[in-house]
């Protein structure tokens, strides 16, 4: 009889400490690995979702893409080229190393300073380092004014790494194993195949929901979203276009999607005597059904553009594409006419010489969502209107290269851009300003506006955020006259959750994956 | 025999020299900059020509190649330039899981493909021969990414019993080493059937059935192993290529092996990594030649090394 007691007594005992050390894991799946943890070498989407759990910058953006304290309290401009942040008393890192000012000087120092410098310097502009002024409080210091900086500090790339890590480990060790005072702890990688961090109990804004975060490379797109249907995942990121409105009406998957901060364009070569007529682009602008492309292309993974700048980006505005160049193909041939084109029996645009209206068109290919087959769409569209286009399709390291080269010796490219940290400038500048020339830099459709890089220079000097927004719709008004590109589509990002998956909301930034709030039964 | 294995083993050094070198030449004449793919979309021309100097990049290729084979020498495979590892630690944690799954599958090619072929041999024209070659045709024929899409979704999606991709378990395996072995089980009981049905036709069987041997005997002891010599060269062949890294079954199953790891170097223009891998890759090869080789003699004492 008693031992019959103790046997149930212990079954309940086992059953019990199953429940207490249930552990509440969150798989994601996407479709690439990381190249490195840190943020010294690697800015991209897959390192910064998991790298951001565990490095906290002083500030970031939210959902709304409003201000939000991190290891700051509070921050205020002492002068146009110094922002002073007073930073949190209360932090340690995983390390067990008190935070501090040194630690956020030691990590933006690190990025400046290194050789090779960290492949987010040339994302921070004019800002060239941190100074320490006490134990916490630091100043961030530009070469020049420079009114983005506020949002430059958001980056999730600055989140402050901790200096005894980064000197006991060494570089190569702490970028497959970073240690900062972020919500989550790193636990181990296995290449190509998974990355594990679990909560930190000892987080300033208190103890995550989740007990780990398991990140999965799933390769193949179809496998991806099969292993959300088995369980074998919790959340799909990146998740294939054309299953989303399945997914959506199923009731066991939510699909949680935010425009984004990219935009995919038609750009123009301006130095191509063709291209560089403004009736040849206005036409191919009327050409063009970006709706249709909208709709039927991008199966809901992406959103009509309506800027050259995404809607969420500070400084954006409406460039009324629509209204001004609608989808209309007889007005797209006579201005072909007007700029000295004639109609041939068999459909072809020729100019006075005879010669046929081609162009050629360097299109990215595999890089961005549905790029080729955006690029064959298009070639049919100026095709209607009499264009003939050709396709050099190549791997994207030789589009790239081509793309940044001197001379380009296309007509049309195409490429997403992302206005990374989310301010205007940051794609204006390097894109518009008339000095800012491949391979230095990147306007590469050879524009030049006295007006706009004047109103560019103005508004990266500001600080007066209201004056800027004002410049940079004068420069939108104007880019859409002078039409150098023609925004496509608008990024949108996008994941696929199990239903019983509660706190995550998709943020307009692709790099910022907040898991923080997040909590499964 | 040892002087048969020390020329074999001499002879690898002249081919890893030339692999080495073809691989120096490839990378620099593809277009696309490692140095402007490390820095990314944003950074400027100086950082990229910095970066091009920090790489040795900007030496000829003379030299680099020299310098490099120096390395070799030394053990040393230099440092992947995307992530700045060293390329014998990422060999070291890709290669076990290849090493897995080839094995997998070239037990299961052993221990379906060889009996299958003997099995239709055995009954030439018979339905069951002609069942075995439709099937290995159709194993053949059908690409791994859709076996191993089509296996998720009956056996991991419907049926549960096996995780859709990933690492960990046994279980994690079967799904890979069955879509990676299909077309080598094809493969090799098409092979095994051919050479077994030329033996079977050879006077010595017809002399062994006359003495009043047994069938299974005369086809097991007799037969197999005078056609096993052709067999064991494609098998070798096979597992060869399942070393080098099966990208698509890789792929398809989030297996973090050396097909992806191959595919990961190219587009990243990671020519340090890629060097390393083919390096290690033919080495690979040439020890699985020089096993096949010397299981030759096992297989038939009357081949001799010399």
């Amino acid at each position: 009889m008693t031992s019959r007691v103790f046997a149930v007594f212990l079954f309940v005992a086992v059953l019990s400490t199953g429940i207490v050390y249930a552990q509440k894991t969150l798989t994601i799946v996407r479709p690439t690995d990381p190249v490195s943890l840190d943020p010294q070498l690697e800015t991209t989407a897959p390192g910064s979702w998991v790298f951001s759990q565990i490095l906290e910058p002083l500030i970031t953006v939210n959902q709304d893409m409003e201000i939000e304290a991190r290891l700051a309290t509070s921050w205020e401009f002492i002068d146009p080229t110094r922002l002073r942040f007073t930073l949190r008393q209360d932090v340690t890192f995983h390390d067990g190393t008190p935070f501090n000012a040194e630690a956020v000087a030691f990590t933006w120092n690190r990025a400046f300073n290194n050789d090779p410098p960290g492949r987010w310097k040339a994302l921070a502009g004019p800002v060239s380092g941190v100074e320490v002024v006490d134990e916490y409080t630091v100043d961030i210091v530009a070469s020049q004014p420079y009114g983005p900086m506020l949002l430059t500090v958001t980056m999730p790339y600055t989140g402050v790494v901790s200096p005894t890590a980064v000197e006991a480990m060494g570089d190569d060790a702490f970028s497959r194993a970073p240690v900062g005072t972020g919500p989550f702890k790193f636990v181990e990688w296995r290449a190509n195949d998974r990355i594990v961090i679990e909560a930190n109990d000892d987080y300033w804004r208190g103890r995550p929901a989740l007990d780990r975060v398991v990140f999965r490379t799933v390769p193949e797109e179809g496998a991806r979203m099969l292993s959300l249907r088995t369980g074998e995942a919790d959340m799909v990121l990146m998740p294939t276009p054309s299953d989303l409105p399945a997914l959506e009406a199923d009731p066991d998957f939510i699909v949680e999607g935010a425009p984004g901060v990219g935009v995919f364009y038609l750009a123009f070569n301006l130095d191509r005597p063709v291209v560089n007529d403004v009736r040849v682009r206005q036409a191919i602008a009327h050409a063009i059904d970006r709706e249709l492309i909208a709709e039927a292309i991008l199966e809901g993974g992406g959103v009509l553009a309506t800027s050259v700048i995404g809607e969420p980006v500070f400084g954006y505005k409406d460039m009324e594409l629509l209204e001004r160049y609608p989808y209309d193909p007889e007005r797209a041939i006579e201005l072909l006419e007007e700029a000295g084109y004639t109609r041939g029996t068999d459909g072809l645009m020729r100019d006075a010489g005879g010669e046929i209206l081609r162009l050629d068109a360097l299109p990215s290919n595999g890089r961005s969502l549905k790029d080729r087959e955006i690029a064959e769409v298009l070639q049919e569209f100026l095709r209607q209107v009499g264009i003939e286009v050709e396709l050099h399709v190549f791997e994207w390291a030789t589009t790239f290269s081509l793309m940044r080269g001197e001379t380009l010796d296309y007509d049309l490219n195409s490429f997403t851009w992302f206005t990374t940290t989310a301010d205007a400038d940051y794609t204006m500048y390097s894109n518009y300003v008339s000095t800012e020339l491949p391979p230095a830099s990147w306007n590469r459709w050879r524009y030049a506006n006295a007006d706009v890089d004047e109103w560019l220079k103005a508004a990266r000097a500001s600080l007066d955020m209201d004056e800027r927004a004002e410049l940079y719709g004068k420069v939108q008004d104007q880019l859409a006259i002078d039409l150098p590109a023609i925004p496509l589509y608008g990024s949108y990002e996008v994941a696929v959750l199990s239903a019983d998956v509660t706190g995550f909301v998709a943020h307009p930034i692709q790099y910022i994956l907040d898991l923080f709030p997040v909590d499964k039964p | 025999m040892l002087n048969y294995l020390l020329r074999r083993i001499l002879l690898t050094i002249p081919l890893a020299l030339g692999v080495v070198f073809i691989v120096t030449i490839s990378f620099d004449l593809i277009p696309g900059d490692p140095a402007a793919l490390i820095l990314g979309e944003f950074a400027t021309p100086a950082a990229v020509a910095e970066l091009r100097t920090s790489l040795g990049l900007d030496r000829p290729l003379l030299v680099r190649y020299v310098a490099y084979v120096g390395d070799i020498l030394q053990g040393d495979l230099g440092r992947s330039i995307r992530d700045r590892r060293a390329v014998t630690a990422i060999l070291g944690e890709t290669f076990p899981y290849t090493i897995q799954l080839a094995l997998a599958a070239i037990i299961l090619v052993l221990a379906v493909g060889i009996p299958l072929g003997v099995l239709a041999a055995s009954r030439p024209g018979s339905w069951i021969d002609n069942v075995i070659r439709v099937a290995s045709l159709a194993g053949l024929s059908m690409p791994v990414f859709w076996t191993g899409l089509v296996f998720i979704v009956i056996f991991s999606v419907n049926l549960r019993w096996f995780p859709v991709s990933g690492t960990g378990t046994w279980r994690h395996l079967v799904l890979p080493a069955v879509t990676l072995a299909l077309p080598s089980i094809a493969v090799v009981a098409r092979m095994t059937r051919a050479t077994v049905l030329d033996v079977l036709r050879e006077d010595f069987i017809r002399t062994a059935r006359a003495k009043g041997i047994g069938e299974s005997s005369l086809l097991y002891k007799h037969t197999l192993r005078n056609a096993l010599i052709p067999v064991v060269t494609v098998l070798g062949l096979q597992l060869g290529q399942m070393l080098g890294g099966a990208v698509l079954t890789e792929t398809v199953f989030a297996w973090p092996g050396v097909g992806r790891l191959t595919v990961f170097a190219i587009f990243n223009r990671d020519f340090v990594l890629m060097q390393g891998l083919v390096l290690v890759l033919a080495m690979v090869y040439v020890v699985v030649n020089l096993l096949v080789d010397l299981s030759y003699g096992l297989i038939d004492p009357r081949v001799a090394y010399s």
